[in-house]
């Protein structure tokens, strides 16, 4: 019999039971709804997260310090670890060691890493935040070259300033961005201000920086004494003018490496405020010392980082990249799928279950007609390819079905959520990707269940003995 | 169909037995059966239940195999064919009609002739066209959209009838073909079995109406513990049509 023949008849079986077709349908719908939307949910938040790095261009950035920081080491607490930074001589990273990192092929840029706490004011409403300090040359770069509004610096000085959309929210400037501007009614602002991101360009926000203050630290021994301690730190104001404004992406990418307030630095390095950069200048008394505490280095491709990081730690320095992390966050995140994945793959499986029962009852209802299309010259391979068929059918169907369920169900759980995240967090995240990988594995694994289901119920019809099966009632 | 001169020999059983397990008491079916059987001829196997007769139809029909013995259609060998092969047999060399028509209930009369048509890799156009033709000649032409619940007992038989001859096959084999039906849809049930060997077709017959046996076949086998008892020859009244 023609292949087109024996579907044409599974097809015919099926629909003649329909309702249990239907019920056993709805077992691999519920499976494979579960296992997209499980899955969905773990690329999802994988893309977010390294989307995050990918929009920012991370990848592509190194992170250079002057001495050997086992990070591992020193915070499970070995002390050696700790030891070798706060007491070996490091090299330092002077301007000429930058001219050398600059000349490495693949370099694009090198540059000290500047970031100092400030506190920001716009309005009169305040936050506080590391500002960093970038050279004009990473206008070119992203996030940089493509600002929600306004443009990078064009020069290493001047009093201009790139404020993140997450920053203005915290000083209670929300932008008119497409989400915004249609969903949020004025009354839900909850003390907000709603304004066009353009409207902020050259508006006035003040930096509060740090400075020891030497009068103070005269007087502390007697403040200690008398018990008026006071922190002997001064704050002195600088204005600055926005430039420009950085559009919070979507997803989690606010990691420590993103600043949300940019300035010159040519600017920064002229600003009064205290000597240290970080909290290992602290530790190891840096401010005392020649050099940068950090260092950037960013190459023009991927390809470039691992030669580039290999020659910068020839000369002693230690080289912290992302690309490093990217893999074990790889492993991270496909045990992470895989756990999902499991949930979603035992629901399948009792759908598989189902579909066995199903097929079994079908076999001992349809004895009878087994036996006459034997009688009639049906050829086991025959019956067990329509056996077979009908599994198939009730595979793909379910497959297609639980992938348009999966799909219902992302979007509601995602809508729910962003309920949430909109009000507390002011933007929208995507937790759920399908990509198309997803959507055909998705079938073709319901499909193959399901075959794998028939496997049995098939063996038995093409078993059945001709004989009897026609004597059967 | 099937246009071969008489007196070639179309089946051959030679010593065959066959022994069936009844719970733990053994069941001697068919013992030590031989006879033969020419192209064209009907021949009726008559005893009482029990007595082999339906075994030996389906040791010749390929649905079973004997324990020893051997049996040839045309010079095939059905013992020594494969599942496969016994399928090959089933949908090309011979035709079963049953006592219970076993036809499809969800399938129409047309579709339940254009299944077997279908084994027989036949395409849709074809199936439908020698489906209507094989109904007609069994007189069916109005009754080929019913389905077997709507039909009645002879009129299922025909269908089942049409059925059998869908792949042409050699040999019909008849199953009490009129143990289910009243005496008058038997006579004519008999008289279309009569008419299609008129046309060349060998038919094996398994009956209990020996009266309506002797008229149509050319030979009576009559059947007793598994045992062929007696065989005697015929004067057909369909002989000459």
């Amino acid at each position: 019999m023609k292949p087109d023949e024996l579907a044409r008849i599974a097809l015919e079986n099926l629909w003649r039971t329909k309702l249990r077709t239907v019920l056993t349908t709805m077992g691999v719908i519920i499976g494979i709804g579960a296992l997209v939307s499980m899955v969905s949910f773990g690329i999802g938040t994988q893309k977010n997260v390294t989307s995050a790095f990918y929009e920012n261009d991370l990848f592509t950035s190194m992170f250079v310090t002057p001495v050997e920081i086992d990070v591992n080491r020193a915070i499970s607490g070995d002390v050696e670890a700790l030891a070798g930074v706060l007491y070996k001589p490091p090299s330092p990273l002077t301007d000429s060691t930058l001219s050398e990192f600059q000349a490495f092929p693949g370099v694009e840029i090198v540059f000290p890493e500047i970031r100092f706490p400030v506190k920001l004011s716009l309005n009169g409403n305040e936050t506080q935040t590391n500002l960093r300090a970038l050279p004009a040359g990473m206008g070119k770069y992203k996030p940089y070259n493509d600002l929600m509004a306004g443009h990078f610096f064009e020069a290493d000085t001047g009093r201009s300033i790139i404020l993140s959309q997450e920053l203005l929210r915290q000083m209670k400037v929300l932008l008119k961005t497409k989400q915004l501007r249609h969903r949020t009614p004025e009354d839900s602002l909850r003390g907000m201000r709603l304004v066009e991101p353009d409207s902020l360009l050259g508006r006035l926000v003040t930096i509060g920086t740090s400075v020891v203050d030497l009068e103070q630290m005269t007087g502390l021994p007697m403040m200690f004494m008398q018990g008026r301690m006071r922190v002997p730190f001064r704050e002195i104001e600088h204005h600055f003018h926005i430039a420009g404004i950085q559009e919070t992406g979507q997803g989690f990418d606010r990691p420590s490496m993103i600043s949300g307030a940019v300035i010159p630095m040519g600017t920064a390095e002229s600003l009064p405020r205290t000597g240290f950069n970080n909290i290992w200048d602290v530790l190891s008394g840096k401010h005392d010392r020649e050099g940068y505490s950090s260092v950037v280095v960013r190459v023009n491709h991927v390809n470039h980082v691992e030669a580039v990081q290999d020659s910068i730690e020839t000369m002693g320095y230690s080289v912290f990249s992302i690309m490093d992390q990217l893999s074990d966050m790889k492993k991270g995140f496909l045990i992470f799928d895989m756990g999902l994945g499991a949930v979603g793959t035992i629901a399948l499986i009792v759908a598989a279950l189902g579909i066995i029962n199903t097929m079994v009852m079908s076999i001992l209802e349809r004895t009878r007609e087994i036996g006459i299309m034997k009688a009639i010259g049906g050829s086991e391979a025959e019956i067990r390819t329509i056996f077979f068929v009908e599994a198939g059918m009730i595979g793909l169907m379910g497959g297609l079905f639980g992938l348009a369920l999966g799909w219902l169900v992302t979007k509601i759980a995602n809508a729910v959520a962003n309920v949430y995240f909109i009000r507390e967090i002011g933007f929208t995240v995507h937790f759920f990707y399908i990509p198309l990988w997803l959507v055909l594995g998705a079938i073709a694994f319901s499909v193959v269940v399901s075959l794998l289901a028939g496997i049995y119920p098939a063996a038995r019809a093409a078993a059945v003995n001709p004989v009897d099966a026609l004597r059967h009632d | 169909m099937n246009t071969t001169e008489k007196n070639e020999t179309l089946l051959q059983l030679v010593r065959c037995s066959r022994t069936y397990m009844k719970g733990a008491v053994r069941v001697h079916a068919l013992q030590d059966v031989t006879f033969s059987m020419q192209e064209g001829e009907i021949v009726s196997l008559i005893g009482r239940s029990g007595s082999g007769k339906s075994t030996l139809l389906n040791l010749v029909g390929g649905l079973d195999r004997p324990d020893h013995g051997e049996i040839r259609i045309r010079n095939e060998n059905l013992t020594q064919m494969n599942r496969n092969g016994l399928a090959m047999h089933r949908r090309f060399t011979v035709g079963m009609i049953f006592q219970s028509f076993n036809l499809i209930p969800s399938r129409t009369a047309l579709e339940n002739v254009s299944l077997a048509l279908a084994f027989g890799g036949r395409n849709r156009t074809e199936r439908r066209a020698i489906a209507e033709r094989l109904l007609e000649s069994v007189g069916l032409r109005d009754r080929m959209d019913h389905k077997p619940g709507e039909l009645s007992g002879g009129e299922c038989q025909r269908v089942a009838i049409a059925r059998a001859l869908a792949n042409s096959p050699c040999l019909l084999l008849a199953d009490e073909p009129t143990g289910n039906l009243d005496s008058r849809t038997s006579a004519e049930i008999l008289e279309l079995l009569g008419r299609l060997n008129n046309q060349g077709v060998s038919i094996l017959m398994v009956t209990h109406d020996e009266a309506g046996a002797e008229k149509i076949s050319h030979r009576i086998i009559q059947l007793l513990d598994g045992k062929i008892m007696d065989e005697k020859q015929c004067r057909r009244d369909h002989e000459t049509g």
